[in-house]
């Protein structure tokens, strides 16, 4: 059954990303990408979520828990795409903030 | 399953699992920061090798598959497998991100040793056998001698292809 709610909150995630226009990918090379895919972080953020969720004791063993994993997926997927750049703004390198600061007045 | 041989093969398993992932990552190609560069050169002046440095010094700096590795095992230890994993994996990917890492290493590092902490449950590897057994994977990279450790790590990075390319 837990399985279950895991898979639920991933797709979900992943559909709504792919609604929300999320690439499915990063751009290549992904290893150097700082692109907000549905692969990820947001599969990942949605595992890591319902993993939370789970083990605070939020889930109750009964139907309720497929309509608690489709809410971390839409949550998930509405915070890859308009929060998580807000909250933790890709930093290409130290010396690119470093001459930013310097260019500005 | 003996405690002694437990922690020995899951020091085998964590330190492949880390040295891999982060090398196909590409931490020996670049420094991630200004402090990763440094302890690379430094290695480097003392013997040592180049892009063996930069992984070194991107490991101190960042949350990488090392951290996810020894997070994931600490994580499956306290709440239980696989949750435990998945959660240092949501952890380590804000650190990463805190920590100027896009976090594909750390993440991937967290959750392939979950699934490896799982397989490896049922033939009487424990979490607290990894967590022993990280520590003394890492200590073989950071603890012992760097030169040599970064040569290791020079030749794994030009064998797969991750060799840096800065002189």
């Amino acid at each position: 059954m837990i399985y279950i709610v895991y898979i639920i909150a991933i797709v979900s995630a992943m559909v709504l990303g792919l609604i929300l226009k999320l690439p499915l990918l990063p751009e290549q090379p992904i290893r150097k990408s700082w692109t907000t895919s549905v692969v990820f972080p947001t599969a990942v953020l949605a595992l890591g979520f319902t993993a939370m969720v789970s083990k605070l004791g939020y889930l109750t063993s009964t139907n309720m828990d497929y309509l608690i994993a489709l809410a971390i997926g839409v949550l998930t997927a509405i915070f890859s795409k308009y929060m998580l750049e807000r909250f933790l703004p890709p930093q290409n390198s130290e010396e690119s903030s470093d001459e930013s600061q310097e260019a500005s007045p | 399953m003996n405690e002694i041989i437990g922690i020995i093969i899951a020091a085998v398993i964590s330190w492949l699992n880390f040295v891999l992932i982060d090398t196909w990552m590409g931490l020996p190609e670049a420094p991630g920061v200004k402090g990763a560069e440094v302890i690379g050169r430094g290695i480097q002046k003392r013997g040592g090798d180049l892009a063996g440095g930069f992984f070194q010094g991107n490991i101190v700096c960042s949350p990488d598959a090392s951290a996810g590795t020894l997070l994931a095992a600490i994580g499956c230890f306290a709440i239980g497998i696989p949750e435990g994993g998945f959660v240092a994996a949501i952890l380590v990917f804000f650190g990463n991100r805190i920590c100027a890492d896009p976090g594909y290493a750390g993440t991937t590092g967290a959750l392939t040793i979950t699934v490896i902490i799982a397989a490896t449950s049922y033939i009487g590897l424990t979490p607290e056998m990894f967590i022993a057994g990280m520590m003394i994977a890492i200590l073989t990279i950071q603890g012992l001698h760097h030169p040599s450790s970064s040569k290791l790590l020079g030749k794994i990075a030009k064998k797969m292809g991750r060799y840096t390319e800065i002189k």
